[in-house]
C-alpha cells in the first residue's frame, strides 16, 4: 500500500500495560504517530489492576531490550535490591534464601544448599540458551524457513543452536531431556522434598494452571529464570507503571485513559482505525492489541477471521488460577526467628512439592483449595490510609468459575484458608486483620480485561508457546487481518512483566510498514 | 568350557521384543540363545490356562501395534499367527445409554449424530488430524533415533531425513504436530468435540499404561501410540491374536527355532558378565554360564543395569540417568472366566460392538479423578476399565457357551499408601480384594448380574506384573512415554541407538525407542544395530587377516 510521505503513519495501541506501552514506545521511536487507549484510570494493566492498586509483587524479568525502546535504563526504574525469600516450613524450620546464601532461620546452614545452587546454576545456563528466542518473533517452521524472510529465522535458530553448542556435551543432552519434562521430577531428582524443592517448583507454576508434575512445566521455569533476581519497585507496581508510561510519553506517545476500545474499523479487509466507546474513531493504519486473542477477535468481528482461526482462538486455555488477597493489619505480624526479616521479603507458603501437587487438584473440579499455596509480601504501612501493616498474597490454583459460584461464602472460605494457613506460622494473625479484600481471577478479568483473569493472558504451556502462541498460524504477531497485531502477553514469549511481546510485535509491525517509516 | 556354552549372541528375556531380536539375528546366521526365567516364553505377551478350559491373555490383551514389517520379515502368519480384527467398542453410561464406536465410518457418523449432531463435523476433523500425525510418526517407529548432540555421519543423515519430513509437512502442519506432541488428550479433544461421553471414550487411549491424567500435557501423543495400530494393512484397526496374545510370542518362538535358535527357560539371567568394558556372557540363577560377545537384554533399562550389571562397569553419569528414568506402575488387570455372556441391557441384542473394547467412564472429569486417586497412592475408586471378551470371536479362548473377559484397569499404584507411607507390600490379600471389588462393582453397574457369572478371576496388580513378568514397578511400557523419555532421550540421552556403555551389550526391550506395546519395533531396530556392528567387526577382522 502506498503511503502519504507528508504524513506520519499512525498506529493505535489498545491497553496501557507494560506490553502496550513498550509497543507504543517502540513504534514512536521509529517515527510512527502512536495513540494508546486505556480503559482504566491509570497505566499498568495486570501490574496494577489497570490503575486500581497492584496485582503482582515483584519484577524479575523486565527485559533490557524492551527498556531500551522506552529509553529507560535499569537504574531509572527505582528497583530495589534483590529481595530475600523466606520459605515457610511445616515443621517451623523456615529457610531463608538471600542471593547465594541459604540457611535456616536460626542461621544454621541448610544441608541441601549446594545441591540447590547447582540446580539453579544449571537452570540459569539452560535459560541462557533459550534467551535469544524471546527477543524476536518465533521462527517459522517447515517450508516457511526456505525463503528470504526465513533466513533471519534461521539466524535466530542458529544463535540458539550456538548457545546450545557452547554447553558441554553432557549439559546439552540434559538440556534436550529436561526441556519438555516436568518441574516436580526435575527438582526432586536433585533435592529431597521440602520447602527448598517447593520454592523452585513454585516458580514453575506461579500464574498457571499446570500441576508440578505436568510435562512442560520446566519450560515455564526456564523462561522465569532467564531474568535476574526478584526486585520490588520503590512505591510498588503503580509507581513502576507510571515511570514506564512517562517514558513512553517522552517518546511522543499519546496515552488516553478512560477510553474504551469498542470496535476495530475495517475497510476492504484492512484495518482503518479504532472506534471508541464514545463513538469517536481514531483513524490509523494499524491497531496493536495487548488484549487477549479472544477479546481482540471480538473487537474486529469474527467475520474477518477464517473458521479455523476462530476455532483455535476459542480453544485457547486462558482461565486464570491466581487470586490476590490483600489484608490490612493492625500491626506487623511476627514469626519466631524471623522478626526483622519479614518486612519486604518474599514469603513462600508452599511447604513441599507434594503440598503444591495437593493444592492443584481442587481447581480441576471447580473447588476452592483448602490448603492453598501462595507468595506473600508483608510491608509496614505508612501509618496513613494503609494502616500499620499490609499483607498481600498471590494465591495459586483458585478456580475462575467455582462450582458454587463466587458467592460471599466462597470468597470468605478462600480468605479463611489463606489466613488459616499463614496463621499456623504467625500466631495471632487472624486477630490482626482489620480489612480484607480478595481479587478472584474473575475479578481480575473485570478489572483488567485479561481473558479469564489469567496471569499470562493464556496458559503458558508447551502447546501454547513459541510458534503456537497465541495460536498456530498467528505466532508472528500479525493476525490474519492485515493491520491488526497481537502485542500482549498472549503473544510470544508470554506473560510476566517483560515488555517483550509488545516490543517484538511493534518491531514486526514497523517492518511491515516498510519504507513508510522514517527513523 | 564346551562349545555348546558358546553363542554368537544371548538374548536375556524371552518377551516378544527379545524374541524378535533373536529371530532377526538367527536369520542372519548368528548362533543365538534366548534365556527366560519363567517356564514359558512371551514376557507380557502370553496365553495361559489359569482356570481349566479357559485361556487368559493375562497381561497384554490386544494386537494392534505389531509392526506389519516385522510380521512380514519373520513370516509370522506361516508360524501360526492369526489376527482377527474387531470392529468397534462402546462406553456405557450410568443412565442406561452408551456411545458405540464403529470402525465403519458411516455407522460411526450415525452414532455420533445420535448423541451429538454438532460433533459429526468435529470428529471428522479430529480423525483427519490424528491420521495425519499417524502418517508422520509411523515411519519413525522402525528407525533408530539420531543423536542430535554428538552426531556421527549417519545421525546427520537421519537428522536431515527428519528435517525433510518436517519441511514436507509445511509450516501449518508442523505447528499442528508440535501442538499434538505437547498437548494433553483432554485439551486436544476439547478442540474438536463437545459431547463429554464421546470425549471420554476417545480419551481412554491417551492414558492407558501411563502415570498421567487426561489433562496432563503429552497424553495426546500417547493417544497416537494407540492409534498407530494396523491389522492386515487396515490402519488404526485392532484385533485379537487367535489363541490369545501368547500366539504372537508362539509364532516368534517357532520362527526363532526354525532359524536354528536355542532356548533355555526356567532360569533367568542373574548376572551379565563384563570384562574390560566388554560383555562376555551371562550367568544364570541356576549357576549355568553361557558365553557370547553379544548380549541383548529384553529387560527394562533399570532392571538390566541396576539389577544385573555390576556398577563398576558403568559410568556414574549413566547410572544416575538410569536411576532417574521414570517407570511408574499405573495399571492393573483382572482376567475373568465367565459362566455365560454378560448382559449389557443398554446395548441392542447381539450388538457387534460387544466384541470390542467396552468402557464405563463417562467424562474427562471422571477420568481425571481416577488419576488423582492414583497420584496420592490409591487405586481409582471409579477406575477406567478397558474390557474385552475375545471369546466372542475366538472360540479357542473358553469352553463352548462360556466366555473369557480381560479387564485392564487404570489406575492402580505400585506402592499403595497406608498411614502416610507408600509400600508395594501394602498389596496384601485385603487390598487386592478391595481393588477387585472396585472394578467388579463398576462393571456390575452397566451389566447387572455380572458378578454372579464370575467363575474365576485372576487379579493382577503392578506388583504381580513386576514379580512375574519382570517389568519394573509393573509399568507396561518399560518406562513412561513422556517427551523426556522418547526418541533420542529413550531410555538415556546418548544411548538411544540400543547400544550401552558396555560394548556388546544392547537394550532390545521397550525401554528403548519407540517404546511399549506389543509392537516388536525395539527388538527389530536393536537387531538391525547389532547386525550392523557385527558386520563392521567382520570387516575389521577380514582386513586384519588380509594384512
Amino acid at each position: 500500500m502506498a503511503f502519504d510521505h507528508n504524513r506520519r503513519p499512525r498506529a493505535v495501541v489498545i491497553g496501557a500495560g507494560v506490553n502496550g506501552l513498550a509497543a507504543a514506545a517502540t513504534l514512536a521511536a521509529r517515527g510512527v504517530d502512536v495513540t494508546v487507549v486505556e480503559r482504566g484510570r491509570g497505566p499498568g494493566g495486570m501490574m496494577t489492576g489497570a490503575g486500581q492498586g497492584e496485582l503482582g509483587h515483584f519484577v524479575w524479568n523486565l527485559h533490557p531490550a524492551a527498556l531500551a525502546e522506552l529509553g529507560l535504563g535499569a537504574a531509572d526504574l527505582g528497583l530495589g535490591a534483590e529481595v530475600a525469600t523466606v520459605l515457610l516450613a511445616a515443621d517451623g524450620r523456615h529457610v531463608v534464601i538471600e542471593g547465594e546464601a541459604i540457611s535456616f532461620a536460626d542461621g544454621t546452614p541448610h544441608p541441601d544448599a549446594a545441591a540447590y545452587r547447582a540446580l539453579r546454576a544449571r537452570l540459569a545456563r539452560f535459560a541462557a540458551v533459550l534467551a535469544p528466542l524471546a527477543t524476536a518473533a518465533p521462527p517459522r517452521l517447515g517450508s516457511g524457513m526456505l525463503n528470504r524472510a526465513g533466513l533471519s529465522d534461521l539466524a535466530q535458530l542458529a544463535r540458539t543452536g550456538l548457545g546450545l553448542r557452547r554447553l558441554p556435551r553432557d549439559a546439552r543432552r540434559e538440556f534436550l531431556r529436561v526441556l519438555l519434562s516436568n518441574a516436580a521430577d526435575l527438582v526432586r531428582d536433585e533435592l529431597p522434598d521440602g520447602p527448598l524443592a517447593a520454592s523452585l517448583v513454585f516458580d514453575a507454576i506461579l500464574g498457571g494452571r499446570a500441576a508440578p508434575g505436568a510435562p512442560g512445566t520446566v519450560l515455564a521455569l526456564l523462561w522465569r529464570h532467564a531474568g535476574g533476581g526478584r526486585r520490588r519497585p520503590a512505591g510498588g507496581m503503580a509507581a513502576l507503571a507510571r515511570r514506564i508510561a512517562g517514558a513512553a510519553e517522552a517518546r511522543g506517545v499519546t496515552i488516553r485513559y478512560d477510553a474504551t476500545a469498542a470496535g476495530i474499523e475495517v475497510e476492504g479487509d484492512r484495518v482503518r482505525g479504532l472506534r471508541l466507546g464514545s463513538g469517536e474513531v481514531i483513524a490509523a493504519e494499524m491497531v496493536l492489541s495487548s488484549l487477549g486473542a479472544m477479546p481482540t477477535l471480538r473487537l474486529a468481528g469474527p467475520a474477518h477471521f477464517d473458521a479455523e482461526a476462530c476455532r483455535r482462538i476459542r480453544g485457547l486455555r486462558c482461565e486464570g488460577t491466581t487470586a490476590r488477597l490483600d489484608l490490612r493489619l493492625a500491626e506487623m505480624p511476627r514469626i519466631e526467628g524471623l522478626d526483622g526479616r519479614l518486612a519486604g521479603a518474599r514469603l513462600l507458603l508452599a511447604p513441599s512439592v507434594a503440598a503444591i501437587e495437593a493444592a492443584c487438584r481442587p481447581v480441576k473440579y471447580g473447588a476452592i483449595p483448602a490448603s492453598p499455596v501462595a507468595e506473600v509480601l508483608i510491608e509496614p504501612g505508612d501509618g496513613g490510609a494503609e494502616g500499620p501493616a499490609h499483607l498481600s498474597a498471590l494465591v495459586q490454583h483458585v478456580p475462575y468459575a467455582p462450582e458454587c459460584g463466587w458467592t460471599e461464602a466462597a470468597r470468605e472460605a478462600l480468605a479463611a484458608a489463606v489466613i488459616g494457613a499463614l496463621g499456623t506460622h504467625m500466631p495471632g494473625l487472624p486477630g490482626l486483620v482489620t480489612e480484607s479484600r480478595l481479587a478472584t481471577p474473575r475479578d481480575i478479568e473485570t478489572m483488567t480485561g485479561a481473558p479469564g483473569g489469567h496471569w499470562h493472558h493464556a496458559e503458558l504451556a508447551a502447546d501454547q508457546m513459541l510458534t503456537l502462541r497465541p495460536v498456530n498460524g498467528m505466532a508472528r504477531y500479525a493476525s490474519s487481518l492485515p493491520g491488526l497485531w497481537f502485542c500482549g502477553a498472549g503473544a510470544h514469549p508470554g506473560g510476566d512483566i517483560t515488555g517483550l511481546p509488545g516490543r517484538n510485535a511493534a518491531l514486526a509491525a514497523a517492518a511491515d510498514l516498510g519504507q513508510g517509516v522514517t527513523r | 568350557m564346551s562349545r555348546s556354552d558358546h553363542f554368537d549372541a544371548i538374548v536375556a528375556g524371552g518377551g516378544h521384543n527379545g524374541l524378535t531380536a533373536a529371530c532377526y539375528m538367527a536369520r542372519a546366521g548368528m548362533r543365538v540363545l534366548v534365556v527366560e526365567k519363567n517356564d514359558w516364553l512371551g514376557g507380557a505377551a502370553v496365553s495361559r490356562e489359569l482356570h481349566a478350559g479357559w485361556t487368559y491373555s493375562n497381561c497384554s490383551y490386544v494386537c494392534s501395534l505389531l509392526r506389519p514389517e516385522v510380521v512380514r520379515d519373520l513370516d509370522l502368519p506361516q508360524h501360526g499367527l492369526q489376527v482377527i480384527p474387531y470392529t468397534g467398542g462402546a462406553t456405557f453410561t450410568r443412565d442406561g445409554d452408551y456411545f458405540a464406536y464403529h470402525s465403519d465410518h458411516r455407522a460411526l457418523e450415525r452414532e455420533i449424530a445420535r448423541l451429538s449432531p454438532r460433533d459429526v463435523e468435529g470428529y471428522e476433523r479430529f480423525s483427519i488430524a490424528v491420521m495425519r500425525q499417524c502418517r508422520f510418526i509411523r515411519p519413525l517407529l522402525l528407525r533408530t533415533p539420531p543423536d542430535p548432540v554428538a552426531p556421527r555421519p549417519r545421525d546427520v543423515a537421519e537428522l536431515v531425513y527428519l528435517l525433510r519430513r518436517f519441511h514436507d509437512l509445511g509450516p501449518r502442519e508442523t505447528g499442528e504436530a508440535m501442538r499434538f506432541w505437547t498437548a494433553s488428550v483432554g485439551d486436544y479433544l476439547d478442540g474438536f468435540i463437545e459431547n463429554p461421553l464421546i470425549k471420554a471414550h476417545l480419551a481412554g487411549s491417551g492414558i492407558i499404561g501411563t502415570g498421567l491424567g487426561v489433562y496432563s500435557p503429552g497424553t495426546a501423543y500417547v493417544l497416537l501410540h494407540h492409534y498407530m495400530g494396523d491389522v492386515d494393512g487396515a490402519v488404526g484397526a485392532w484385533g485379537f491374536a487367535r489363541g490369545g496374545m501368547g500366539a504372537v510370542s508362539g509364532a516368534l518362538a517357532r520362527a526363532f527355532r526354525a532359524a536354528g535358535g536355542e532356548v533355555v527357560t526356567c532360569s533367568g539371567v542373574e548376572r551379565i558378565l563384563v570384562e574390560n568394558g566388554r560383555v562376555t556372557g551371562v550367568a544364570l540363577a541356576n549357576g549355568d554360564t553361557y558365553r557370547a560377545p553379544v548380549v541383548a537384554s529384553g529387560m527394562d533399562v533399570k532392571r538390566t543395569f541396576l539389577g544385573h550389571v555390576e556398577a563398576q562397569h558403568l559410568p556414574d553419569d549413566f547410572l544416575k540417568a538410569v536411576r532417574r528414568f521414570k517407570i511408574r506402575g499405573s495399571s492393573g488387570k483382572i482376567n475373568i472366566a465367565l459362566d455365560a455372556m454378560p448382559r449389557f441391557p443398554a446395548a441392542p441384542e447381539d450388538a457387534s460392538f460387544l466384541s470390542g473394547d467396552l468402557h464405563v467412564s463417562e467424562s474427562l472429569a471422571e477420568l481425571e479423578r481416577a488419576y488423582d486417586d492414583w497420584s496420592v497412592g490409591r487405586w481409582s475408586a471409579e477406575p477406567y476399565v478397558d474390557m474385552l471378551i475375545p471369546s466372542r470371536i475366538d472360540p479357542t479362548m473358553a469352553p463352548p457357551g462360556k466366555h473369557m473377559m480381560t479387564v485392564f484397569v487404570q489406575y492402580a499404584p505400585y506402592d499403595p499408601e497406608r498411614d502416610g507411607r507408600r509400600d508395594p507390600a501394602h498389596w496384601d490379600e485385603a487390598a487386592r480384594t478391595a481393588f477387585a471389588d472396585a472394578v467388579l462393582d463398576r462393571i456390575e453397574r452397566v451389566s447387572p448380574g455380572f458378578r454372579d457369572l464370575v467363575l474365576h478371576a485372576e487379579v493382577r496388580t503392578p506388583v504381580d506384573l513386576e514379580r512375574e513378568v519382570g517389568l519394573t514397578e509393573g509399568n507396561i511400557f518399560q518406562g513412561e512415554l513422556t517427551f523426556d523419555q522418547l526418541l533420542f532421550n529413550r531410555p538415556v540421552p546418548g544411548y538411544a541407538d540400543y547400544r550401552t556403555p558396555v560394548k556388546g551389550l544392547y537394550l532390545v526391550g521397550s525401554s528403548a525407542h519407540p517404546g511399549g506395546g506389543v509392537m516388536a519395533a525395539p527388538g527389530a531396530n536393536a537387531a538391525r544395530e547389532i547386525l550392523r556392528d557385527a558386520r563392521r567387526l567382520d570387516r575389521t577382522e577380514r582386513a586384519f587377516r588380509a594384512a
